[in-house]
């Protein structure tokens, strides 16, 4: 699965994304994944949102390991 | 309704969706929102700031949420167009332009759209790029764009003079300048001719007089009287037309009209221009015509911008006169002519004095031109072709007074450039090869003496390669000297061999430098690449 991570993330992961093996599973299963991977999200949980393929990811989403997902912080446009 | 949205990192203020955006016969009401960069984020002075976009996500979120709004606000057009990557202070970072039949759908649909862009849309401010970055060096060396942010943030505009027209080439205008009378100033005749009066349906006239260019004879014409008169020749009266005299038979004081038509050939008074209509605006370079034009009405002191005063230091020992036969170890100094001919063709005159190699000398040496340097607006120094001698510029600007900005750069070649202030005056340091003085004079020095001279630079355009590029994966990024041409209307840029930054044969073909990101490799040709042109294409 292609990880995407915008904004302060980038900073927090080092890196602007990853490949991550994910069979299936829900939003949740994927951040236990990725905090696993990076701790320093642990505490941004509550504010991120998760796209799947260019959409915001709703909570019953279930995610594949073809998906693309981009973790997206508080957006500052404009 | 129709939809348009971008997300790019050109500059806003000339996009094409902007440009191209013609109201159609529904329209009553154009709203547009223009978000700017302002000079403080969070309380700290910046420079600009850099933005970044998840962009399909981003574009396909725009158009959803005006699709959403269009419901309770009915309008028939949106564009949307979002800037990221680094965008200087006073530019726009978002500009919202809607069309609807009233204005008050127009309004309400930028209002909302800009409340849900904050909330949904993927786009996020990064950083405020600070005006000093050697004050913060966790950020790393600056790339082109916050080169450019910190430059142009620390120039402010010259003061302005009256000149001569004999001194105003190529100079900034600084004033509106306004149509002082009607152009032509009266009516006259285009052709040499006949004049009669139109409602005169005789075909034999007696000639009553004649107008020459120049003359000013008022006279009202019966039936069957005409007047000789010249091309440029005030019309004697109103109600006039004028047959040209290869369609009039003369003889002694009698005319026949052979041929006549609804054609006048009478240029109407405020025809080319009204009295009052704006002719040049301020920021206006004065080319030829320009003068021509402002010598045309009277206007013989236009207010220009003062030119800026430029001193240009070179160091090394190595370093020999062009006309001087090097000797083993040394180079010819192939920068001070560069450096002069490119302010001479911004008709700005420079001075060069070269300084002694060890830093105690260069102070020495710098004390005699402190008149010259006190009053100067541009201090370029050279650091030579050494490098070491190039070690000693922040010393001797340190002890000039000046506070240094930027120490070196990510970029390619230019890396050790130095840029500096004190009051408004600016200093560069350029690295000694050629090739980076050119970058460093088309990337920066310009764009310092547009915003001085209250102009504006070329900026970075989009253009084809005639030719495949082998950037080579470098992972800095790259100012790539090209031969820039325009074919069919398209901007091509054909990309140069250089092999190092000392590359005279690569220079001298240069009109223009390629912007490579970091890590870009082998680009085919008609890719499409960044350009930075020596000159402003129409």
């Amino acid at each position: 699965m292609r990880i995407l991570f915008f904004g302060q993330l980038k900073a927090i992961t080092g890196q602007p994304e990853i490949q991550l093996p994910f069979p299936s599973g829900n939003s949740d299963d994927l951040w236990r994944k990725l905090v696993a991977l990076h701790p320093g999200l642990d505490p941004l949980s509550k504010q991120v949102r998760l796209a799947q393929n260019g959409e915001f990811a709703n909570a019953s989403a279930q995610f594949i390991n073809s998906d693309e997902v981009a973790l997206i912080p508080p957006v500052s446009g404009g | 309704m129709e939809i348009f949205v971008n997300i790019s990192t050109a500059p806003l203020e000339r996009h094409p969706l902007l440009g191209d955006d013609n109201a159609s016969d529904q329209t009553g009401a154009v709203a547009e929102f223009k978000g700017i960069v302002r000079r403080e984020e969070s309380g700290a002075p910046i420079a600009a700031l850099e933005y970044e976009a998840y962009q399909p996500m981003a574009e396909n979120t725009i158009r959803r949420i005006i699709l959403e709004l269009a419901a309770a606000h009915p309008c028939t057009r949106a564009i949307v167009v979002h800037r990221i990557g680094i965008v200087p202070v006073g530019e726009a970072a978002i500009i919202v332009r809607v069309h609807a039949k009233h204005r008050a759908e127009a309004f309400a649909l930028v209002t909302a759209f800009m409340d849900r862009l904050k909330q949904d849309v993927p786009i996020w401010k990064l950083r405020g790029v600070p005006l000093n970055p050697t004050a913060h060096p966790k950020n790393g060396p600056p790339g082109f764009a916050e080169v450019l942010a910190i430059v142009e943030a620390a120039c402010e505009p010259l003061p302005s003079e009256h000149v001569s027209l004999a001194q105003a080439t190529g100079r900034i205008l600084r004033e509106t300048i306004t149509a002082p009378e009607d152009q032509p100033a009266f009516d006259r005749s285009a052709v040499d001719g006949i004049a009669i009066r139109c409602d005169d349906p005789s075909e034999a006239f007696t000639l009553v007089g004649e107008i020459r260019a120049g003359d000013w004879r008022p006279q009202a014409l019966a039936f069957g009287q005409a007047i000789h008169i010249s091309t440029g020749g005030a019309l004697p009266s109103d109600g006039l037309q004028v047959v040209m005299i290869e369609d009039a038979e003369l003889s002694g004081s009698r005319c026949r009209i052979l041929r006549r038509n609804a054609e006048t050939h009478i240029r109407i008074r405020g025809e080319d221009v009204r009295r009052g209509e704006p002719l040049l605006s301020s920021g206006t370079q004065l080319t030829p015509g320009a003068i021509s034009l402002l010598a045309g009405i009277g206007k013989t002191k236009p207010l220009v911008t003062h030119q800026p005063r430029v001193v240009h230091f070179t160091t090394g020992d190595e370093i020999v006169a062009p006309e001087s036969q090097p000797s083993s170890g040394q180079i010819r100094d192939s920068n001070s002519p560069l450096v002069r001919t490119f302010f001479n063709q911004l008709n700005i005159a420079s001075t060069h004095h070269h300084l002694p190699e060890s830093l105690a000398d260069a102070n020495i040496a710098l004390a005699k031109y402190a008149a010259e340097i006190e009053t100067a607006d541009i201090l370029i120094f050279t650091g030579g072709a050494s490098v070491g001698a190039h070690d000693h510029t922040p010393q001797l600007l340190a002890h000039l007074g000046f506070d240094l900005k930027i120490h070196g750069t990510r970029l390619r070649p230019g890396k050790p450039m130095l840029f500096g202030t004190s009051g408004t005056r600016l200093a560069f340091g350029l690295p000694g090869n050629p090739l980076a003085h050119f970058v460093g004079l088309l990337g920066f020095v310009r764009a310092a003496v547009a915003h001085l001279t209250g102009t504006t630079a070329p900026t970075l355009q989009p253009s084809l390669l005639t030719a495949p590029l082998p950037a080579g994966g470098n992972p800095r990024e790259t100012l790539w000297p090209a031969m820039l041409s325009l074919r069919d209307g398209r901007l091509m840029a054909e990309p140069l061999r250089w092999s190092n930054s000392g590359d005279l044969a690569a220079l001298s073909r240069a009109n223009g430098l390629i912007l490579l990101p970091p890590g870009t490799g082998l680009l085919e040709r008609h890719s499409v690449v960044n350009v930075l042109p020596c000159s402003s294409f129409p």
